[in-house]
């Protein structure tokens, strides 16, 4: 073994080594000249071979040429590992313009939403919800409300018997009557819920869902029952909404009213979602009647108050 | 109840367009519901409620308008020819179902058709025309709103009119060719013989008014509402007459009424009327209600004067009094539906008008709440919960009909002592799959799941969370709040789990999720090949909550879903 031996190993390493093309024949000339068995690590492995004198030399340069050789290895893997990396990113891309994947949220039934929007409009007024059963007697539908048997009031709502003395309730009204008689004012209540009307006519659904509210109190007057439901109407339909109340009747509330807002499709200048009126009709209303309080056990020269049902339609 | 422009004008000369008026009657409490403009004229449909009898006439509805836009209201003026021969013969046996009967006997009319401007006035009124005496008695019906009734007299046995209740006889044929059964009760109106009407509803064919007629006898009564009702729903006949009758006739009002006829049939049918027999066993004594001025404002929230009620009242044809610190109100005697003070109260508010009333707010008083409610019942907190949880689970809300069809409990295959078979049914359903109260949602989701199928729907989810009605033994059954859910899966839907499974673990976990919204920790799912007829078994499994069983979860019974076409 001559010095020229391991320049020529040297000379022949560095063309190599920086003819390669990828990583894997970087790798393998790494093999070849550092492995175990490698051609730099078998002069290395036989320098006791040469005379002692001339070691240090001999040793010098074959540890210059290993150190170049490693280093120009190392240089060349780091080039083809980071063209790699730019490779499998420029690969990897995905199209982040394409929808994402999602639970799909379920909806609530749109006559639902309306009904929480109002009885929110209510609560915030600091009413209390109440209930009452679907299937009612006649005593809380009708009689206690002022609608007597042989009354062709009671022609005003078409009713689902079950049998002559119970019936499926045709208003939320009953609620009133089920929470006077247990109750003492002052109260302000809201009652959602289901009612039922045998319409034959088309247009009509047997089952619909509508709000009761009633306040009573010592002082309760038409004028309050005006304010409180403009509020309502202007919450619900925009501040900006006209609201106008005009006389009507039913058995138990008197005097009774009749609540119209401005038409929100034409605006008020008359189309035929409100028979060319330019109002609909949103709400019935009036002052609790008195006969309904004697019903109750209230007395009606000491409390007042203001009833109000709406249908409730999405 | 149409009313001719026309017609109101000769009562009272108001300047305003037809659709003025109508807006005037909508704001003081006669709802128009159509105006119809016709050439010289037009026709509103005012809506009458049901305590305001006086209304259903043109005077009447004239009487409103004079009211509310200050307006004289000119009153008939009624001459009657000069009276001969023999007046009727009234005969009143049952004077609470009939306080007051007044004829008269026209001798030797022409019967024949009535001259145009009375006929044209009917039919724009929506009544059929047939004779100048008949169409007499519906023209004054119309005019001044009391039911008039003519019978041939030639045809009434005895010449005579006698009051009283069917007792035995059962059944009477009508003036629309129909036999009525008749109810011991029902109150009608017989000669010598045999009954010739039922009172206040319609008149008997044999005594009908017909080309042949000569002479007849004119009725004006006042028959009992309540018992005009009951017969009317009865013999399920309601007629222009029994309508008001059962509303409340004018009683001081129905002499006026038979002169006018009387009055009009001389004038176009010819013949001689004898004097009017008037049984009126009792007079009509007027109420006086004391009203005090103060209530008025209390109620109404507003601060008005004596002068300001007394000129409303006046109006609306009330006499009053001052007495002490209020009034003393005398309303008309059509204005049987004055009674009370809160009466009158409506009366001033409606003539004010409401638009004129502030919009205030009241005062509040606080106060606990009843022992054991907070600001609503727990159950309404519980809902809301349960359908937030739902919809986050992906399941859509539905709203179905509390109705349910019977039939359907074998479909379901449920077993004969299944418990929701016995439902609560309606008397009078609209249709025969509607007479039932449900027992069990699950029907109408499965309804709900094939109607969208049909739509073209391969994946949805529905809950329904609302009450079933089970009897309870007692007069109203128990309203029992109940949840269903159902879970259509798309064979094509990426799934994150393995294999076919029908969608039952995301049920499972829409279930497991809304048990940790409620808080509720103590729940197991367990196999169970019996706990449903309906699902599949194998497949399903019994829901728990604290060991105490709360429903069951799983696949539709395939026996069932190739039924239903699932
Ligand atoms: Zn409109």
């Amino acid at each position: 073994m001559t010095i020229e031996d391991v320049l020529s190993i040297k000379n022949l390493a560095d063309e190599e080594i920086k003819k390669t093309g990828d990583l894997k024949s970087v790798q393998a000339l790494r093999i070849k000249y550092l492995g175990k068995k490698g051609v730099l690590t078998a002069k290395i492995n036989s320098l006791g071979a040469i005379p002692k004198e001339d070691r240090p030399e001999y040793g010098r340069v074959i540890n210059e040429t290993k150190d170049y050789v490693e280093s120009l290895i190392k240089q060349q893997e780091e080039f083809f590992k980071a063209s790699e990396l730019e490779n499998l990113l420029k690969a990897n891309r995905i199209d982040v313009t394409v929808p994402g994947f999602f639970i799909p949220h379920g909806y609530q039934h749109p006559t639902s939403r309306v009904l929480d929007e109002i009885v929110d409009v209510f609560l915030s007024l600091g009413f209390r919800i109440e209930e009452g059963p679907e299937v009612e007697s006649d005593y809380y539908n009708f009689e206690a409300l002022n609608f007597p048997k042989d009354h062709p009031a009671r022609d005003m709502q078409d009713t689902f018997y079950v049998t002559d003395d119970v019936v499926l309730r045709t208003h939320t009204s009953p609620v009133q009557v089920r929470v006077m008689e247990k109750n003492k004012p002052p109260l302000r209540v809201i009652a959602p819920g289901k009612v039922y009307r045998c319409d034959a006519d088309v247009s009509h659904t047997p089952m619909f869902q509508q709000i009761e509210g009633f306040m009573v109190d010592e002082h309760i007057s038409m004028s309050d029952l005006k304010g409180v439901l403009e509020i309502f109407a202007h919450a619900v339909f925009g501040a900006s909404t006209p609201v106008r109340f005009r006389p009507s009747f039913f058995p138990f509330t008197e005097p009774s009213a009749e609540v119209d807002i401005g038409c929100v499709i034409c605006g008020g200048t008359g189309c035929r979602v409100c028979k060319n009126s330019g109002w609909v009709e949103i709400l019935g209303a009036g002052m609790i009647n008195p006969r309904v309080f004697e019903m109750v056990g209230y007395d009606p020269e000491l409390y007042t108050g203001f009833a109000f049902g709406m249908g409730v339609e999405s | 109840m149409k009313a001719s422009i026309k017609w109101l004008k000769e009562f009272v000369d108001f300047p305003l367009s037809p659709k003025e008026i109508a807006i005037a009657l909508t704001m003081s409490g006669l709802e128009v519901e159509a105006l119809e403009e016709r050439d010289d004229d037009a026709i509103l449909e005012v809506s009458i409620p049901p305590n305001r009898p006086d209304c259903l006439s043109i005077m009447g509805i004239a009487r409103e308008i004079s009211a509310i836009l200050r307006l004289p209201f000119k009153n008939i003026s009624v001459s009657v020819p000069k009276e001969e021969g023999e007046p009727p013969s009234v005969e009143i046996k049952d004077s609470a179902l009939c306080r007051r009967y007044a004829s008269r006997i026209i001798r030797g009319v022409k019967v024949a058709p009535s001259p145009q401007r009375i006929s044209h006035r009917l039919e724009l009124h929506g009544f059929r025309p047939a004779n100048n005496v008949v169409d007499i008695t519906n023209y004054v019906l119309l005019e001044m709103g009391h039911p008039l009734h003519a019978f041939d007299l030639g045809r009434l046995a005895g010449n005579r009119i006698i009051v009283k209740t069917a007792g035995p006889v059962n059944k009477i044929l009508t003036l629309d060719n129909a036999h009525k059964n008749l109810a011991g009760d029902m109150l009608l109106i017989w000669d010598a013989d045999k009954p010739v009407a039922i009172a206040g509803i319609m008149g008997g064919l044999d005594t009908e008014v017909s080309s042949s007629t000569v002479n007849i006898l004119l009725e004006s009564a006042y028959f009992n509402p309540v018992s005009v009702r009951r017969t009317s729903k009865a013999i399920n006949l309601s007629t222009e007459s029994s309508y008001r009758f059962e509303r409340g006739a004018d009683i001081e009002g129905l002499g006026s009424a038979l002169n006018r006829a009387a009055q009009l049939i001389a004038e176009t049918a010819g013949g001689k009327l004898t004097a009017m027999t008037d049984n009126y066993p009792a007079a009509l004594k007027p109420v006086h209600i004391p009203v005090s001025l103060s209530k008025i404002n209390k109620i109404l929230g507003v601060d008005i004067d004596f002068s300001v009620v007394r000129d409303l009242l006046i109006r609306l044809g009330f006499e009053i009094k001052r007495a002490g610190e209020g009034i003393t109100v005398i309303p008309p005697s059509f204005r049987q539906d004055i009674q009370r003070d809160i009466d009158v109260i409506e009366e001033i508010a409606r003539l004010y008008g409401y638009d004129k009333f502030p919009a205030t707010l009241p005062a509040v008083r606080m106060q606990t709440m009843p022992q054991g409610s907070g600001l609503f019942p727990a159950t309404y907190r519980v809902i809301k919960t349960i359908e937030n949880s739902m919809r986050s689970s992906g399941f859509s809300e539905v709203i179905n009909y509390s109705f349910l069809n019977p039939l359907v409990f074998d479909t379901l295959r449920f077993p004969v002592n299944d418990k929701r078979r016995e439902v609560i049914k309606i008397r009078n359903p609209l249709r025969k799959e509607e007479e039932a109260l449900r027992t069990t949602l699950i029907p109408a989701l499965l309804d709900n799941v094939i109607l969208n199928i049909s739509r073209g729907e391969k994946s949805l989810r529905f809950f329904e969370l609302t009450r079933v009605f089970l009897p309870a033994g007692q007069k109203l059954p128990h309203e029992s709040l109940r949840l269903a859910a159902v879970y259509l899966k798309s064979p094509h839907a990426p799934s994150l789990w393995q294999g076919k499974h029908e969608g039952f673990y995301e049920m499972k976990g829409a279930m497991e999720n809304l048990f940790i919204k409620l808080r509720i920790k103590n729940y197991s799912f367990t196999d169970s090949d019996l706990c449903e007829p309906y699902l599949y078994p194998g497949k399903s499994c019994a829901v728990s909550v604290n060991g105490r069983n709360i429903g069951s979860l799983g696949t539709l019974h395939p026996a069932l879903s190739e039924s239903l076409d699932i």
